[in-house]
């Protein structure tokens, strides 16, 4: 049983019967949940997947007070096991005042989540979502500590275009962000024999902008990110000179119907030096993906998406440089707080969730995936 | 004696008609604490309040959307005036809630507690399926 399941429960069970309180107007909100992975073939995302792993364990709580009508604080907690990354340890995932002069501009300030595309900044928040895995070329799970929030701020706001051209929404950030020292990509280049002695992180800039259009339901919009990153490695550093991201997205909902779609493309030219040695490693990250959802009755839901990523730096023949993955899902949500998830993945390429360590004997091309989750949200 | 047959089913079905008529025009009240200065609210400013998106009404004045936590009127509200099922509200209020970007409004067990809630707080925006004299709180029209 994952270590991290029993405090989970034990928050939910302390917490789930204030189900949302507001003691002396502090709201208190929280969320748990316990996956299973189950892949032909290849370990993945770190866990021993093709014999079946619970390793996935997620949970939050939130606190917030309105000290004003303008002005709001909060904090959120997060603690995640996702096969060898994450671990015990409580992370802050947000912690910011906000203040909120209009409706047309407010700013927030402290360690603020990231928008980048639709789903950025509510990766982690698995209640909201059908998908058990949200595309993962665009969202990689074992990734996302590193997206999720930056230190620093942010404005925000609305604008009303009138009653035919619907309306404007805007945020723009700017800060310092770091690696998760227990995430993906610092097990990544671990395995490739560096190790940190200090966190690796950079400024990072960026917006957003997104159009609520005057077709109900359907909305627009493009986000914007600058990222570097420097670190220090044994005997050497790690650099990843300012690279500029973007990603345009659209989705429309009618009725019982979701359609969603988004591309990004994402470059990244890392440098390496050991010593009197410098290594170059180029990316081109082409990403998009495309999903549908139809909500069956009040408590079923389902839905398909097709993801895709390639790195168009190198031979996207090899299947370490593509990853495709159809998705089916599947949710049924037996109350207001609980749910359950299904999902089954159809995986071509290996460039994205693998990891040398649990594939010792190397990687086939493709794999399958079947995928479940609980889930507690108050 | 036929006849008579006919016109007691006819008489049925229509009343089965007329009751499924007056379900579907099942409306809710819509209730702002007493010394808010506002009357009417639009369509538009409504949905946008219970969204998050406005903060105010349109005098100015700090508005304080709260809901009732299930049941008909809340889901007639949804329907209604936010073009939303409760399952939809609820995800995108979690979303904004786990996101750092807003707090959800506050939610009653009854409609009783709801229009105390509403009568003791300034700026309060709720609605019932009914209400009797209470002069606390003012009913508002909702425009186009």
């Amino acid at each position: 049983m994952p270590r991290l399941l029993p405090l989970c429960v034990l928050l939910c069970v302390c917490l789930g019967t204030l189900q949302a309180q507001d003691l002396s107007g502090i709201e208190i909100h929280g969320f748990a949940t316990q996956g299973f992975l189950y892949s032909s073939n290849n370990n993945y995302l770190s866990m021993k997947s093709s014999s079946g792993s619970l390793q996935w364990t997620d949970g939050a709580i939130s606190f917030s007070d309105s000290l004003t009508d303008n002005l709001r604080v909060g904090i959120q907690l997060h603690i995640y096991q996702l096969g060898e990354l994450g671990g015990p340890n409580l992370q802050v995932d947000w912690v910011s005042g906000d203040y909120r002069v209009s409706d047309y501009f407010g700013f927030r300030a402290g360690k603020v989540k990231t928008p980048i595309g639709l789903f950025n900044d509510s990766q982690d928040v698995d209640a909201v979502f059908l998908w058990i895995l949200l595309p993962q070329s665009a969202y990689p799970i074992d990734n996302k500590s590193f997206y999720l929030a930056h230190l620093g701020g942010e404005v925000y706001g609305g604008l009303p275009l009138g009653r035919r051209a619907g309306k404007l929404n805007y945020r723009a950030y700017a800060g310092y962000n770091s690696l998760d020292l227990n995430g993906g990509y610092v097990k990544q280049a671990a395995d490739a024999g560096l190790v940190f002695m200090t966190t690796p992180g950079g400024k990072t800039y960026g917006g957003d902008l997104r159009w609520d259009t005057p077709l109900t339901g359907f909305t627009i919009g493009s986000s914007a990110l600058v990222q570097s990153l420097d670190g220090a490695v044994v005997g050497g550093s790690l650099r990843v000179p300012s690279a500029f991201v973007y990603a345009p997205y659209a989705q429309f909902q009618r009725g019982r119907f979701y359609f969603a779609g988004e591309y990004r493309r994402q470059p990244a030219n890392v440098t390496v030096t050991l010593g009197p040695d410098t290594f170059q490693s180029n990316v081109d990250q082409r990403i998009w993906f495309a999903m549908a959802s139809y909500r069956v009755s009040k408590n079923v839901h389902a839905g398909s998406y097709y993801s895709h990523w390639v790195d168009k730096s190198g031979d996207t023949s090899q299947p370490g440089n593509y990853s495709k993955d159809w998705a089916v899902s599947g949710r049924y949500d037996f109350n207001a707080y609980f749910y359950g998830k299904i999902e089954g993945h159809f995986l071509h390429g290996t460039a994205l969730g693998y990891y040398q360590n649990t594939n010792p004997n190397g990687l086939q091309p493709n794999s399958n995936m079947l995928a479940a989750k609980i889930g507690f949200s108050f | 004696m036929k006849l008579s047959n006919k016109i007691r089913w006819l008489i049925i079905v229509l009343g089965l008609l007329g009751c499924c008529s007056a379900a579907r025009a099942q409306d809710v009240m819509l209730l702002v604490n007493k010394s808010s200065q506002i009357s009417e609210i639009s369509a538009a400013d409504l949905r946008a309040i219970y969204m998050g998106t406005k903060t105010r009404f349109s005098d100015g004045s700090h508005a304080m959307p709260v809901t009732l936590k299930g049941g008909p009127a809340h889901e007639v509200f949804l329907k209604n005036y936010l073009a939303q099922r409760p399952d939809e509200f609820r995800a995108q209020w979690r979303k904004a809630v786990f996101t750092g970007q807003g707090a959800m409004p506050r939610a009653f067990d009854s409609e009783t507690a709801l229009i105390e809630f509403i009568a003791a707080t300034p700026g309060a925006l709720g609605y019932v399926s009914h209400i009797a004299a209470n002069d606390n709180v003012k009913l508002l029209t909702i425009t186009k």
